[in-house]
């Protein structure tokens, strides 16, 4: 899951890029409102965490030239204004949540998870294909209900080709998800980290469930066979 | 209760009562007398009558009881009575009416003034008697001879008359006074609540408004226009508390909002920064802690700027007067601030006279000069000029700071002194937190000084004014010393 947070606390960067980082998302950070919009345009984003009172444009402005060109990414307002009006103006300017600081990082971890889910159209926070169980709120994978041993950029490779399963994707999609951070890429990267993915799970006792189809990408079984 | 009201109309209905009471009584006793007074007048033309009809010679003394005079001494009802006495004190005459053994009390006074006295009369009524001494005339029919000496025996005679008429007058004038007193009172009873309710309703609609008015509705007024002249005063200086109530109210508000916005976000870094280094410990506490030390430090930063203010805004600074060099002060000031003016290529002309210095507090003088002096250094445009010079402007003079600004409008000045306002509406700053101009201000105020601000194209330029006299010459050029750093 990628995520886009445009805060211009450097500190506040830091704390919440590396807690959603250690939590197996993808991060991508703007310090100011130009480059968060920039970056929101550029980029396809699972969820942006946005706060309103930035540097060059507001946060408010930004998330409307976001709606205003049809930019479905699911917005969480993460700010220190805390009024009624200052909550209603930024659901009604587009935003999917608001949460007002100071916060607690595992609530704004839980949000950023529910509205990661929504965009997948889940409401429970476990995917389960077959034996395979990925509970993407404790961060765990199980294979036939024992714990695998992932790295958080496994963990991330196997839920997004779990939340997308039954559908190929492909390695442009999954390189923009997982490493959003590596510009130069190695052309294997995913090869491998697929590779390394279906070692794991074979070696909870299930048989793989990664397919790859030739020249499109790869594909999650949607159903044990 | 203690009521205006209440009081008032027992006051005014007190006061009426005992007004009509008052005047009836003067009214009775004055037409009374009128009365008795006419009565008597009448008693002593009777009198005359009967001591015209005494007459004496040489033979004695003698009444005419023969003339028309008499039917009033003689009616079977209610007849009238006299009687004359001798000087000897036997009676000479009595009138017809008067019994044999009955005497009139004798009281008299003399012809010219009569005496009068209400009297129980023989038949057991009320009457008024009038009693004279006095010398009869003599007698035309039977002269005395030219050689004898003047008559001068005396005789003493009173009257007694039925006094009914006057009584049933005045009985009818006090049932008159006492009924119409009557109905004074019962129409004071009635008309004086009505007036006094009527008189104080503004004040009464001004105790309903006043009621109506809590902390959550201080925008509303009391009507003016319609107030008696008596109340518009008071509604003024009331409105106009509200006003400042209002303002006061709104400036908490505001000032415990922006408290709590100012230290919402370093909260958050320091609780983000504690939470996720629980959760995912790294090697680099070091890292951490200084961050979390830089966070303290901020929040410190405003916690101590806002306990200053609070102290100005309370007067609870204490100040020990002193001369202050004003040059040496700058200069002191400023040497902290030289390697960031430096590396912002700044040049700095700090113009001020060697002998100058201001009789003042010097730890918040120095305050206030450092906060111009280093915000003129973070806010200038690189590689421009600051400058700190002193005005003849009143008995202290003026310092002046001056520095180049592009970021700053002139709707900016209105707000430059407000807590909390910052130009960046991001307040990234973490090194600014808008409450230094704001306590500046109230720091020279404490010290009798005016600090303002005002722009000049893109120079803004902030004159702290002395009104205390000062030590020395005050020139903005000349004799003084002038540094400039680059």
């Amino acid at each position: 899951m990628r995520i886009l947070l445009i805060e211009d606390s450097f500190r506040l960067q830091r704390s919440i890029g590396r807690g959603l980082h250690k939590a197996g998302y993808a991060v991508d950070i703007a310090a100011d409102g130009e480059e968060g919009l920039w970056l929101a345009q550029s980029n396809e984003y699972d969820t942006i965490i946005l706060d309103l009172m930035l540097p060059k444009l507001d946060g408010l402005t930004l998330l409307r030239s976001l709606r205003a060109n049809k930019n479905g990414a699911h917005v969480l307002i993460l700010t220190a204004k805390d009024t009624v009006e200052n909550r209603v103006e930024g659901l009604q300017a587009g935003a999917d949540d608001y949460l007002i600081k100071p916060f607690a990082f595992e609530e704004l971890l839980a949000r950023v998870q529910a509205l990661c889910r929504r965009g997948y159209r889940r409401k429970n926070p476990t995917i389960d294909v077959g034996d395979l169980q990925i509970d993407t709120a404790a961060r765990v994978a199980r294979g036939q209900g024992k714990t695998m041993e992932l790295t958080p950029r496994e963990f991330m490779l196997l839920e997004y080709l779990a939340v997308r399963r039954g559908q190929v994707v492909s390695r442009s999609e999954i390189e923009a998800h997982i490493y959003p951070d590596a510009a130069d890429l190695m052309s294997n990267t995913v090869d491998s980290a697929i590779c390394i993915l279906r070692r794991k799970i074979r070696s909870s006792g299930m048989r793989s469930l990664i397919r790859t189809r030739r020249g499109l990408g790869y594909l999650l079984e949607n159903e044990a066979a | 209760m203690n009521s205006i009201q209440r009081r008032l109309t027992l006051t005014l209905g007190a006061i009426c009562c005992a007004l009509w009471l008052t005047g009836s009584t003067v009214v009775y006793f004055a037409v009374r007398a009128g009365l008795v007074s006419q009565f008597d007048l009448a008693l002593k033309t009777d009198i005359e009558a009967l001591a015209n009809m005494t007459e004496q010679s040489q033979a004695g003394l003698k009444f005419d009881s023969t003339g028309e005079f008499m039917p009033k001494f003689q009616r079977e009802d209610r007849p009238d009575y006299f009687q004359l006495w001798q000087s000897d004190g036997s009676a000479l005459y009595r009138s017809p009416s008067l019994e044999e053994n009955s005497d009139l009390p004798q009281r008299f006074g003399t012809l010219q003034s009569p005496r009068f006295w209400n009297v129980t009369l023989p038949d057991g009524l009320t009457g008024r008697a009038i009693g004279i001494h006095f010398v009869p005339k003599e007698d035309e029919d039977a002269p005395r001879a030219q050689s004898a000496p003047p008559l001068t025996k005396e005789v003493t005679l009173v009257a007694a008359f039925h006094r009914a008429e006057l009584d049933q007058r005045l009985y009818y004038l006090g049932s008159v006074l006492l009924l119409v007193g009557a109905d004074l009172a019962l129409a004071t009873a009635i008309a004086v609540p009505a007036i006094v309710r009527r008189g104080l309703r503004p004040l009464s609609a001004l105790g309903r408004r006043a009621e109506t008015i809590d902390a959550s509705s201080l925008q509303l007024r009391f009507a003016t226009e319609d107030m008696p002249a008596e109340l518009r005063p008071i509604t003024q200086r009331l409105n106009n508390l509200l006003a400042r109530l209002e303002a006061s109210f709104a400036r908490e508000r505001r000032f415990s909002a922006d408290v709590a916005h100012e230290l919402r976000t370093p909260i958050a870094e320091l609780r983000t920064l504690a939470e996720v280094g629980l959760k995912w410990p790294e090697n680099e506490s070091q890292v951490a802690l200084k961050e979390a030390l830089q966070i303290s430090l901020q929040m410190e930063s405003i916690a101590t700027g806002l306990m200053a203010l609070a102290r100005c805004e309370g007067s609870l600074l204490t100040l020990h007067p002193e001369p202050v060099q004003l040059a040496a002060l700058v200069e002191e000031v400023y040497q902290p601030l030289e390697a960031k003016a430096r590396a912002k290529q700044l040049s700095v002309e700090l113009n001020l006279p060697r002998d100058l210095s201001w009789c003042t507090d010097r730890a918040t003088l120095r305050s206030i000069v450092n906060n111009l002096l280093s915000n003129a250094v973070d806010h200038s445009r690189p590689a421009s000029a600051i400058k700190a010079h002193l005005e003849k402007n009143g008995a202290g003079g003026c310092l002046l700071v001056s520095n180049a600004n592009d970021a700053l409008g002139a709707d900016d000045l209105a707000h430059l002194f407000e807590r909390f306002w910052q130009k960046d509406p991001a307040r990234s700053s973490p090194e600014h937190c808008g409450l230094g101009l704001a306590l500046a201000r109230a720091h020279a105020e404490s010290l009798g000084m005016k600090l303002s601000a005002e722009l000049n194209c893109t120079e803004v330029i902030f004159t702290l004014s002395n009104a205390a006299p000062s030590n020395g010459a005050t020139r903005s050029t000349g004799e003084g010393v002038t540094s400039t750093r680059g």
